[in-house]
């Protein structure tokens, strides 16, 4: 990008923080997708590249959610490039996001995936209930920090704004 | 190579006239390409050397790709020879961006009218929308490992040869349609091309998946076999789409960098 250094592209812009916490949210879910599969797959190997369990719902909605994966993580990050560029990130509310997107797919992983829907599970011939809990109370904990980031930056862009 | 001459003399005849035909075109459409550059070239136009590299090792992907794989080897073969003629070199031809290239080299006239009003034509308007595009695409794959189709097109050339063009064509006609790199005579948006690729990627992934535990009907290939070769299309599969993904965002990236640049241009002689 050449041309855009001899010219400031910068005009009047200001930081937007919605689009910095829906950007940086999209990036931490694809991340914890990722992390997911290379962990359970790869390292531990609790799950297979195809299970005797997985049926017509679960392939396609492990083909789904691994697209949109690989798909989230190039999109977020030339969203996240475009916000750096204009100078419209803001850091506080991306940091937020990351936190919320990452919680948020853990949380959407464990509940809907897991035990409403039932696609797959963590851990296969042995209880699932104490994985379950550490699942979703690792998801929960994610949230909760991002939601404080989220609530910390709200406070901090507004006491800037005004003072 | 030398699996492909074990077969009976006819078979081996017909595949060598099929080979020779594909290697004859490649090298002609190869041969049209860097005339175009060099016509460009000589009323001193621009044309990036990366496009030229990108096109001919496309071409040759395609060459190795059919000359290389045996009629009836492994799935495992089969399957990287696919993913090679279906959407590692169609991505690597339209990266350089031949119908741009073909557009200015051509001189106005009939030729050069004749194409545009082709490329303006109903049924290739048709065959550009990104998700029709998608499901001549990976439904034709569907169409081929769920069928007979597969075990049919082992020991038939012809046939085996009409399976690979349609792969080929499928593919570069999805890559196009997706990337948008060329001129289009209608523009679809990013999100719609995205999930088009969504949607493509997921229905490739699934079918890779589902090879794996059940081979194509009619065929007799080894558990290992079928294994390594489900799984190559799967991760080969993602290799691709990430590209592919890639591609449109760097697309998007320097198309709306460039339009932010000209916002500056203008906010700067406008007096504040």
């Amino acid at each position: 990008m050449v041309g855009s250094e001899d010219v400031d592209p910068v005009v009047a812009e200001r930081a937007q923080p919605r689009r910095s916490i829906v950007v940086c949210a999209v990036i931490g879910a694809a991340v914890m997708a990722a992390v997911d599969e290379i962990v359970f797959h790869q390292l531990l190997a609790w799950h297979h590249f195809y299970d005797r369990s997985t049926g017509e719902v679960g392939l396609l909605s492990d083909g789904l959610l691994h697209t949109a994966e690989l798909l989230a993580l190039v999109a977020g990050f030339v969203l996240y490039a475009d916000l750096r560029r204009r100078r419209a990130l803001s850091p506080a509310h991306g940091r937020a996001g990351f936190f919320l997107g990452a919680g948020g797919f853990q949380l959407f992983d464990g509940i809907v995936d897991h035990k409403l829907l039932r696609l797959h599970q963590i851990r296969y011939g042995v209880d699932v209930t104490p994985y379950d809990w550490a699942w979703n109370l690792a998801g929960l904990v994610l949230v909760l920090i991002g939601i404080a980031l989220a609530v910390r930056a709200r406070r901090r862009s507004r006491t800037g704004s005004t003072g | 190579m030398t699996p492909a001459h074990v077969h009976p003399a006819p078979a081996a005849a017909s595949l060598g006239l099929l080979e020779s035909v594909v290697v004859a075109a490649t090298l002609v459409v190869a041969a049209a390409y860097v005339l175009c550059v060099v016509r460009l070239r000589r009323r001193r136009d621009s044309w990036p050397c990366a496009r030229l590299i990108s096109f001919t090792a496309g071409l040759g992907a395609v060459v190795w790709a059919v000359l290389g794989v045996p009629l009836s080897g492994p799935f495992t073969a089969h399957m990287a020879q696919h993913l090679l003629v279906g959407m590692g070199a169609p991505l690597l031809i339209v990266l350089g961006r031949p119908l741009t290239l073909l557009l200015r080299a051509l001189p106005p006239g009939r030729v050069r009218r004749g194409l545009v009003r082709l490329l303006h034509s109903t049924p290739v308007g048709w065959l550009v929308v990104p998700p029709v595009a998608a499901v001549l695409d990976v439904g034709g794959l569907w169409l081929l490992y769920r069928t007979d189709l597969f075990a049919e097109s082992q020991d038939r050339p012809l046939l085996h040869a009409a399976v690979d063009a349609h792969v080929l064509f499928a593919g570069l006609l999805f890559t196009f349609a997706v990337c948008q790199l060329d001129p289009v005579h209608r523009r679809w948006r990013y999100a719609a091309r995205g999930t088009t690729l969504l949607a493509a990627g997921a229905a490739h992934a699934v079918l890779a998946k589902s090879l794996y535990a059940a081979a194509p009907p009619g065929t007799a290939f080894t558990a290992t076999d079928l294994h390594a070769g489900a799984q190559l299309m799967y991760y080969g599969g993602d290799v691709v789409g990430v590209a592919l993904a890639v591609t449109l965002a760097a697309r998007w990236y320097i198309t709306t960098g460039r339009s932010l640049t000209r916002r500056a241009k203008a906010a700067a002689v406008l007096p504040r």
